[in-house]
């Protein structure tokens, strides 16, 4: 539980940052498609008997990367290409999974989350690499954000837009499979998008909206891992019913103040 | 007394055979112009003449097929520190959370000072106090005036701006027209404009380039936007759409 609690932490404020610009760029989709896609890699780390994160990882990176050299090298819309891409990579994992014989735990566990997942290891993962992506992200937000908004003003302005871009589409793709653990491929883009709706419905600067997204986000996933521990249910689930709960309430807040 | 800019016959843009395409879609062909320095000039055509596409290309946000544009006789690459640019289109979400002083903010480089934004929001005939309104409170004329504030921050040799006095009522206009004569008089600089606005372009700018995929005329107003001119800007395009 102590783990799943600091991993959970970590993920709350490294989702939530990333999702304020995944909003912004209307990328709500990618995070989703990401982490389905990862099931191919999960799959093929079970095969071949190794750890799956850094598979998972490796694997939807990969999958982060043809998104964007697809989304600029056709005229299809970016939600057609993470469609197939998700589809595909799913579709592979399933086969990959029915060649492994019996019930599978672990299998399990990564497409619904739970706690007793997070092993030491995950955890120096999870921290290690979100702190990467972080001491990259906190610099960066200024030219992510105005890029998000005019990129053409952007690129004139100096800014690497397609590095940076680039740079994005790898930190949300590792960022969402390192919350597979705990939330599951199915729910775990609702961390993305959910603090963020959640943030933005009660913010009137960026200064807040990051600052209450994040908030929000670290009360989410510690109420939604205490539901799970005492109630013994999911952690994903729980996590996003709670997120969704602070969400109608964030609603009905802005409607009453309207 | 309103200063003079420093016009000369040295060229601040100058653009040699270009052809742009998009595909099969030939947009600019083998369009050639220079723009001297201390000018204020206009591109103007009719929708889908290229004239965007030639921004762009002036920019260096399009791969141009042939031809070439210096900026003060040197590459453009080298040369982008010294452009502003107020784009045509600005399109955000309106509930975006976000003020202007912040979203002023993203475009200040980390040498420049924060008192850098407010400077430049008096530039532009503004107060302070819009900097804590939220970014979609304002009204097209002020978002204007924020966008052509935030692109004088690098105090820019040269100003580019797409269609700026499009959708500003005609108090906004005037104000614009004030704006753009202190940012050439004043700043001695370069401005290039793309406009529908003939009323304008024939009072305020001192170069029109007129173009329809093809250059058709580069000269002050009183010499290029003869009604041959215009007639054969204008009017070759609506023969094109009525062929669609």
């Amino acid at each position: 539980m102590q783990r799943a609690i600091i991993a959970g932490l970590i993920l709350g404020i490294l989702l939530a940052s990333l999702g304020v610009i995944a909003t912004l760029r209307k990328m709500s989709f990618f995070g989703e498609g990401v982490a389905h896609a990862s099931l191919a890699g999960i799959a093929v780390a079970m095969l071949a008997d190794v750890a799956p994160l850094p598979i998972a990882i490796i694997w939807s990176v990969l999958v982060a990367l043809i998104i964007y050299w697809l989304e600029r090298s056709t005229k299809l819309h970016s939600d057609t290409v993470i469609g197939i891409l998700f589809t595909a990579s799913m579709a592979f994992g399933v086969i990959l999974m029915s060649q492994t014989a019996g019930y599978q735990p672990e299998l399990i566990s990564f497409l619904f989350g739970s706690i007793l997942a997070i092993r030491s290891i995950d955890l120096y993962i999870i921290g290690g690499l979100a702190l990467i992506i972080m001491l990259w992200f906190v610099p960066s937000i200024k030219q992510l954000t105005y890029l998000s908004l005019s990129e053409e003003s952007a690129t004139v302005s100096g800014i690497k837009t397609k590095t940076q871009t680039l740079l994005f589409y790898i930190a949300l793709s590792i960022a969402t499979v390192l919350g597979v653990k705990i939330l599951g491929i199915i729910l775990v883009s609702a961390l993305l998008i959910l603090p963020a709706a959640t943030g933005r419905l009660l913010s009137k600067s960026f200064k807040s909206y990051f600052t209450v997204s994040i908030i929000i986000s670290e009360i989410t996933i510690l109420l939604g891992l205490f539901l799970s521990y005492i109630k013994d249910l999911p952690s994903g689930a729980s996590i996003v019913l709670v997120g969704t709960a602070f969400f109608l309430l964030a609603s009905l807040l802005g409607k009453a103040k309207t | 007394m309103p200063k003079q800019s420093r016009k000369t016959n040295k060229a601040a843009i100058d653009v040699h055979h270009l052809s742009v395409s998009y595909g099969e879609n030939k947009v600019l062909d083998n369009i050639s112009f220079q723009i001297p320095v201390g000018n204020v000039a206009a591109i103007i055509g009719p929708n889908g003449s290229g004239k965007t596409t030639l921004l762009k290309a002036i920019l260096g946000l399009i791969d141009v097929d042939q031809g070439s544009i210096s900026v003060f006789g040197n590459k453009l690459k080298k040369q982008r520190d010294l452009i502003g640019y107020v784009p045509q289109k600005f399109e955000f979400d309106l509930n975006f959370p976000i003020t202007v002083e912040e979203f002023m903010g993203l475009a200040r480089k980390k040498n420049q000072p924060a008192l850098v934004i407010e400077e430049k929001i008096k530039e532009v005939g503004l107060t302070p106090m819009i900097l804590q309104k939220q970014l979609g409170e304002l009204s097209g004329g002020q978002l204007q005036r924020i966008l052509i504030a935030e692109a004088l921050f690098n105090e820019p040799k040269i100003l580019i701006l797409d269609e700026p006095a499009a959708g500003i009522d005609i108090a906004g206009e005037k104000m614009f027209h004030d704006i753009i004569d202190h940012i050439n008089k004043d700043h001695d600089t370069t401005v290039l404009i793309v406009s529908h606005d003939m009323a304008f372009v024939s009072k305020v700018v001192d170069q029109v380039i007129c173009i329809n995929k093809t250059l058709i005329c580069s000269d002050a107003p009183k010499i290029a936007m003869t009604e041959k001119n215009l007639k054969k800007v204008f009017e070759d395009v609506n023969l094109s759409h009525h062929e669609h």
